[in-house]
């Protein structure tokens, strides 16, 4: 009898919770869902009826998205990695440092404190082809300079360098904290034993940081996956289609012209790109946990 | 014990969760701050909302109301007018419209009918500006800041390819001066990039002069015509001449002299005596023996108000008070540009701000961009394809058919 009571009330108390859940996360995203198979049209909810599978068809037909879904793939995986090699080093060399390592901590952190607008603005005033300091410094160097927002060749590359700065302090915060936790006497060991810099970094360092690198390496996969608000302030997706994102193809094509059932349509197939990108992470990440 | 307490937080957090519902629910109408109304309007940033702003505090004082401003850019605003729109009551009282959004808008009830709430135009405004606000004879909106179209220049390069800014008369001229500015080392002709709508809006000026448009008398596209093809070649025969930069790159470049020629919007730039950089209307000519066209494409920003305001009366009277000849004569000095006679062609105003003969001049004859409720989409589908031919990742065969295609089921839709 107390068991069912005490059991009774285990799940008054997690009521809450769940509605919250429910509310917040589960009915938008089962709406979603729902008005991805409609032609929901903001200003005319009226007119809204099923539509099945058109707006996916449409979608995946169209090659602005095909366009958007390889740029954010590529994307991804470029800004993950370099993002996960930079801040590794970045981590390596902060543990390293004797003194100091409060300071650069702070300092390094900075631009992932920064809000992306900001981010964006300031760059594009440093790449501006008026004013821009890195075109005044390449003219002063008698190198070529360029518009790098506006041509097919720098675009891309650009909106690329600006999220790996922001984003490097992130993993080196998170890698920094993993490092902390390896055994010194791990390290003194492979000392004693004449391992060299990179033997004990492979063999020492990364087993036992795994985890952290599977965490960080998901979390940036599934934070990238949605890059907006820097290629929207700067590009705009263009040139040419170039820097063009599945977030920004959906804000342009979906959200902009208030079309929210084409829009959520977008929506759902990027969740599951996202899924699948990330599945593998996951299932590491899960089994060793 | 514990357990009792417990249950009381869980159920005066659900009492709070509905408490809240209900008063959201049973909120006044019509705020009130110290006895005060209180509004709010919905406003594009930069100058054209600025100056509105600039009026505000003695409407707020001779009305005993308190008004809180909101100023977005483009996009947001549209979509935060339309998102506004589907409730029952509005969250704004006053809105500032871009005229492309009119057919959408009217066609979903969007704006109060200000004919039916007394309002109506005085002999004073520039009588082409007001077509786009009304639909038959009933007004929508009211004409506020005079957008249209011009031609930036900077003063020197002009000068250096044997041209004042008035004697800029085609758009042979135009290219003259740009090869002469690029032989210099110079940018000849800037073109604008950014968003498609971005780019269709700096094209159809020229598009204009060689005698195309983007639809015909029954709204079908034409945009794979051999007018079409002969604007495209031209505008991108002159961006070979210079660069492709956003607003304010363009501003800067010619202000600074390092560019020659742009396609512009007074509100962008209000150039002085001494100022570097100056308008002049854009060329209605491709060359002095070709046809004429009007050229100046509008983009007058319209001001309105919600149909689901929670203040309609004060709405109109904020509206008919910014409207008022003596309010926006005084808005001049701000950077502000009245679609009324009183303003442009007033003796004392010109004095200072001469360039504004200029834009009254465009402002009587512009050309408003088409009144079709998928104007947004259909700026999208032309502005990418174009912007493909130009960046040279497309032909302009490719382009232009699958432009062509992509709006004629846009239309048919």
């Amino acid at each position: 009898m107390r068991s069912m009571r005490s059991g009774w009330f285990a799940r008054l108390m997690v009521l809450p919770t769940l509605v919250v859940l429910l509310v917040l996360t589960t009915y938008p995203f089962l709406s979603t869902i729902g008005y991805s198979f409609t032609n929901y049209s903001y200003l005319k909810r009226a007119a809204t009826v099923f539509i099945g599978l058109q707006n996916y068809v449409k979608l995946l037909q169209t090659r602005y998205f095909q366009l958007a879904v390889r740029n954010t793939v590529v994307f991804t995986i470029l800004a993950v990695v370099l993002e996960m090699v930079l801040g590794m080093l970045v981590a390596l060399f902060v543990r390293s440092l004797r003194r100091g390592q409060k300071v650069m901590r702070i300092l390094l952190l900075l631009p992932y404190l920064l809000p992306t607008t900001t981010v964006a603005m300031i760059w594009k005033m440093m790449l501006s082809p008026n004013y821009g300091i890195l075109n005044q410094a390449l003219s002063a160097l008698h190198l070529p300079v360029h518009n790098w927002f506006m041509e097919t060749g720098t675009a891309f590359p650009t909106i690329l360098v600006i999220d790996v700065w922001q984003n490097v302090p992130f993993v080196f915060l998170l890698l920094y904290a993993c490092l902390q936790n390896v055994p010194k006497r791990q390290y003194e060991a492979a000392r004693i034993d004449g391992a060299g810099g990179w033997q004990v970094f492979w063999h020492i360092t990364v087993p036992n940081i795994r985890e952290g690198i599977g965490v960080c390496a998901l979390l940036r996969t599934i934070d990238t996956f949605r890059l907006f608000d820097k290629v929207n302030i700067l590009t705009g997706g263009g040139p040419a289609g170039t820097t063009s994102t599945i977030t920004q193809y959906i804000y342009t094509y979906g959200i902009k012209n208030l079309k929210f059932g084409f829009g959520s349509a977008g929506a759902v197939v990027m969740t599951l790109l996202v899924l699948a990108l990330s599945s593998v992470t996951i299932r590491n990440t899960l089994r060793a946990s | 014990m514990k357990r009792i307490v417990s249950v009381l937080l869980c159920v005066l957090l659900a009492a709070s969760v509905f408490a809240n519902g209900a008063k959201e629910q049973t909120s006044s109408t019509t705020p009130e701050v110290e006895g005060k109304r209180k509004m709010t309007i919905i406003l594009r940033g930069g100058t054209y909302g600025k100056v509105i702003e600039e009026c505000l505090p003695e409407f707020e004082k001779a009305n005993n109301v308190e008004i809180e401003a909101l100023d977005l850019s483009f996009d947001d605003l549209h979509s935060k007018i339309a998102l506004n729109a589907v409730n029952k009551e509005g969250a704004y009282d006053l809105c500032m419209v871009d005229g492309s959004w009119m057919a959408e808008f009217t066609e979903n009830n969007v704006l109060l009918n200000l004919s039916e709430a007394g309002y109506s135009f005085d002999d004073d405004i520039i009588p082409a500006t007001e077509s786009i606000c009304k639909v038959g004879d009933d007004i929508y909106l009211a004409p506020y800041f005079g957008n249209v179209t011009v031609m930036l220049y900077n003063k020197t390069l002009v000068k250096a390819a044997g041209y004042n800014g008035s004697d800029i008369k085609t758009w042979d001229d135009v290219a003259k001066i740009a090869k002469a500015a690029n032989a210099a080392g110079k940018n000849g002709y800037l073109i604008r990039g950014g968003s498609p709508d971005n780019i269709v809006s700096d094209f159809l000026p020229v598009l204009l002069a060689n005698g195309g448009w983007v639809v015909d008398g029954n709204n079908k596209p034409t945009v794979d015509t051999p007018a079409f093809r002969a604007a495209l070649a031209q505008y991108i025969s002159l961006y070979e001449l210079g660069d492709t930069m956003d607003k304010d790159d363009i501003v800067a470049q010619i202000d600074n002299g390092s560019a020659a020629l742009a396609v512009g919007w007074p509100g962008w730039y209000v150039p002085s005596a001494q100022s570097n950089g100056n308008y002049t209307p854009i060329p209605s000519q491709l060359t002095a023996s070709s046809a004429s066209y009007n050229t100046a494409l509008y983009g007058v920003w319209c001001i309105g108000v919600p149909s689901n305001s929670a203040n309609k009366d004060l709405g109109v009277k904020l509206l008919t008070y910014l409207m008022d000849k003596d309010v926006l004569l005084g808005t001049v000095k701000n950077g502000g540009v009245p679609c009324r006679y009183s303003s442009l062609t007033n003796a004392e105003v010109l004095k200072t701000y001469p360039q504004l003969a200029t834009v009254c001049a465009a402002l009587e004859k512009g050309v408003y961009r088409p009144v079709i409720a998928q104007w947004n989409d259909f700026t999208t589908i032309l502005g990418t394809e174009m912007d493909n031919i130009i960046k040279g990742t497309e032909t302009m065969d490719v382009g232009l058919a699958r432009a062509q295609a992509e709006l004629e089921d846009l239309m048919a839709q």
